[in-house]
């Protein structure tokens, strides 16, 4: 009686373990994850500050075209995995009227982020957000997290983990089929 | 009924629940009347909201970056006027309900609340009616039970006794078994098997009672009960002594089972079982991580992984990876890493040139002027960084024949092309612009250029 208790016990495990492992193979990535946030679909916050280079820049209300908003730290390791990604995604898509790249210092020293987005290659506005009011006007709470907002100045998309340039591709297409 | 039992006795309990209410209320300053300070506002606030970036930690207790602009903002928005509860709403609009440590008590987290004074309540009744039962029934400890089971033997069949001392022995064996696996400790162990071969003691001379009234025995026979009682019993804890003194090389199971019965699986069998399902589970889910987290190698990538390489090798390396990528359609890529060479070395006149084409190639498709005056600026420099670089020489011409029209400035930069000796491949894939631009500038075209 006992070991039949404990052969089913053994087959439950195993089966359970199996679907476990089933859910997790199905799922696209472990580093990336599109979550719920209290700011989508709504306006996005006012995206203002200072740059690295020490300049004002300023993303107006409806931008006209998306604007991927990047909050990094040059120390985090899937921030340093999105980078080239993120390069590539602003390559592809330097066209006027077509996406934009911003990038926000989220826990790092200043000069530890200048020195890693001139190594990467970034050459879009990296803005210091030396109080964190734009990191808590957006919610963030982990790095490294990615805004899309939309032409109309909508959040479409909240990712949290290390993004890739289809990743993003993907979010666009979506929010473009969204507001056609 | 006497005046003493009918004296009204105030039970002790309530006055320790009033007291305890009591106390409740006026600790929890529902009953103090005086304003708070915005100090202590916000110091309640913040011991409602969660730290941002760290794990079930209230702002007040964390010294992280997000905690800290939390609570600035926390006192900001105080000295606006805003209240307690348009405080909180405006850190869920921006976190989510997440922000708050304390559960809402509306929707689904009312369960939170709800859930744990269910529970608690269930247990007490289920306490209470276990109690109720047991003191009724008149069992409230290990002697009553014992004695119920005495009960019991006593008006049972020959087959339930048998039944019993079948259990009684299996009980034996399962403790030895779960003792010598290290499930049970010495002192439970023993206490057990006291119980149990007590037990077994009292079935034998059941049994053989049993037997005797069924055969209608002598006086002789029932004398001689209890020793061969006692022996069997004595026999079967001895096949337990020996097993546990001959380290349990066999299954104690077999060693006590009655004759005919059939031997479960042992527990280091059920221990192997599932020891075994337990490294399979964790071999899958390790296959399942590493092919979920192994990165594609890039080109030129050495398959044992990233060697230390000085800075201009690696620079090298970053130049071939994106001169494949560029060739395998991958522009973005490749612009990347040309980039990423620029990073480390701003004036490196090939990952200017290159980045410049594709460049140009982006802006001619999307006929964007600005795109193009960027690609052109970036090949000026690269051909004034190396004047014999082949590739700048050629990029800058066809810039100036597909965009200028100016077949003679595209001519002379394919002068300086063809002087810099270029790889034959390249001189074979520009050979009709150079024909083209010699043409319209009405120049011989020179006999270094291949025939179609």
């Amino acid at each position: 009686m006992g070991g039949h208790r404990a052969r089913w016990i053994g087959i439950a495990v195993l089966v359970v373990a199996a679907g476990l492992i089933a859910v997790l193979a199905g799922r696209p990535s472990a580093s990336v994850a599109e979550v719920q946030s209290p700011l989508l679909g709504h306006p996005a916050p006012a995206i203002a500050g200072t740059t690295l280079d020490g300049a004002g820049y300023s993303v107006p209300t409806a931008p006209g075209h998306f604007v991927v908003l990047n909050f990094f730290a040059s120390w985090c390791a899937p921030c340093q995995q999105e980078g080239p990604d993120l390069v590539t995604f602003q390559f592809e898509h330097q066209l006027p009227g077509d996406a934009s790249m911003v990038s926000v210092v989220f826990g790092d020293t200043l000069s530890a982020a200048q020195t890693y987005q001139k190594t990467l290659g970034a050459t879009w506005p990296t803005l210091t957000d030396g109080n964190g009011k734009l990191a808590l006007a957006y919610g963030v709470t982990a790095r490294p997290t990615t805004f899309v907002i939309a032409p109309d100045g909508r959040v479409a998309a909240y990712i949290v983990g290390a993004v890739t340039a289809k990743d993003l591709d993907k979010v666009i297409a979506a929010a473009k089929a969204t507001h056609a | 009924m006497s005046r003493q039992s009918g004296r009204f006795r105030f039970p002790l309990w309530i006055v320790l629940g009033a007291v305890l209410v009591a106390a409740l209320v006026i600790g929890s300053g529902v009953l103090n009347s005086t304003p708070m300070t915005p100090a202590q506002r916000a110091a309640g606030i913040e011991t409602r909201i969660k730290c941002p970036s760290c794990e079930d930690l209230s702002v007040a207790n964390s010294s992280a970056q997000t905690a800290v602009v939390v609570r600035s903002t926390v006192r900001q928005l105080i000295s606006e006027g805003r209240s307690d509860q348009q405080i909180e709403a405006y850190l869920v609009s921006r976190y989510g309900s997440a922000i708050v440590l304390v559960p809402p008590t509306s929707g689904w987290s009312l369960l939170v609340w709800l859930l744990p004074l269910g529970g608690g309540a269930l247990a007490i009744a289920l306490l209470t009616v276990v109690l109720i039962r047991k003191r009724r029934n008149g069992i409230v400890g290990p002697a009553d039970a014992a004695r119920a089971e005495a009960e019991f033997d006593v008006g049972a069949s020959s087959g339930q006794l048998d039944a019993r001392r079948q259990f009684l022995e299996q009980s034996l064996a399962d403790a030895f078994a779960e003792h010598r696996a290290g499930d049970l400790s010495d002192q439970d162990y023993q206490a057990l098997r006291r119980r149990d071969t007590a037990r077994l003691a009292a079935l034998d001379i059941r049994m053989v009672e049993a037997d005797d009234l069924a055969g209608a025995g002598s006086v002789a026979t029932v004398a001689t009960v209890a020793t061969v009682a006692t022996v069997a019993t004595v026999a079967t804890v001895a096949t337990v002594a020996r097993a546990e003194s001959d380290g349990g090389a066999e299954p104690v199971e077999s060693a006590v089972a009655p004759p005919g019965s059939v031997p479960g699986p042992s527990r280091s069998r059920r221990q192997r079982f599932l020891m075994t399902g337990a490294v399979v589970s964790f071999g899958a889910a390790l296959v399942v991580v590493v092919a979920l987290f192994a990165a594609n190698r890039l080109p030129g990538q050495t398959p044992s992984g990233n060697p230390t390489l000085s800075q201009q090798a690696q620079i090298q390396q970053s130049l071939n990876q994106a001169a494949t990528l560029e060739n395998e359609g991958q522009p973005g890529a490749a612009a990347q890493l040309y980039q990423q060479v620029l990073g480390q070395d701003p004036q490196n006149e090939v990952a200017i040139a290159q980045l410049g084409w594709l460049e140009y190639q982006t802006g001619s498709q999307g006929k964007s002027a600005s795109l193009i005056a960027d690609a052109r600026a970036k090949l000026d420099q690269a051909v004034k960084l190396n004047p014999t670089d082949y590739a700048a020489r050629l990029y800058l011409g066809t810039v100036l024949l597909d965009q200028d029209h100016d077949a003679s400035a595209a001519v002379a930069q394919y002068q300086a092309f063809l002087a810099a000796n270029p790889p034959a491949s390249l001189l074979q894939q520009a050979a009709s612009l150079l024909r083209q631009a010699y043409t319209q500038a009405g120049m011989p075209v020179p006999p270094a250029v291949p025939t179609a």
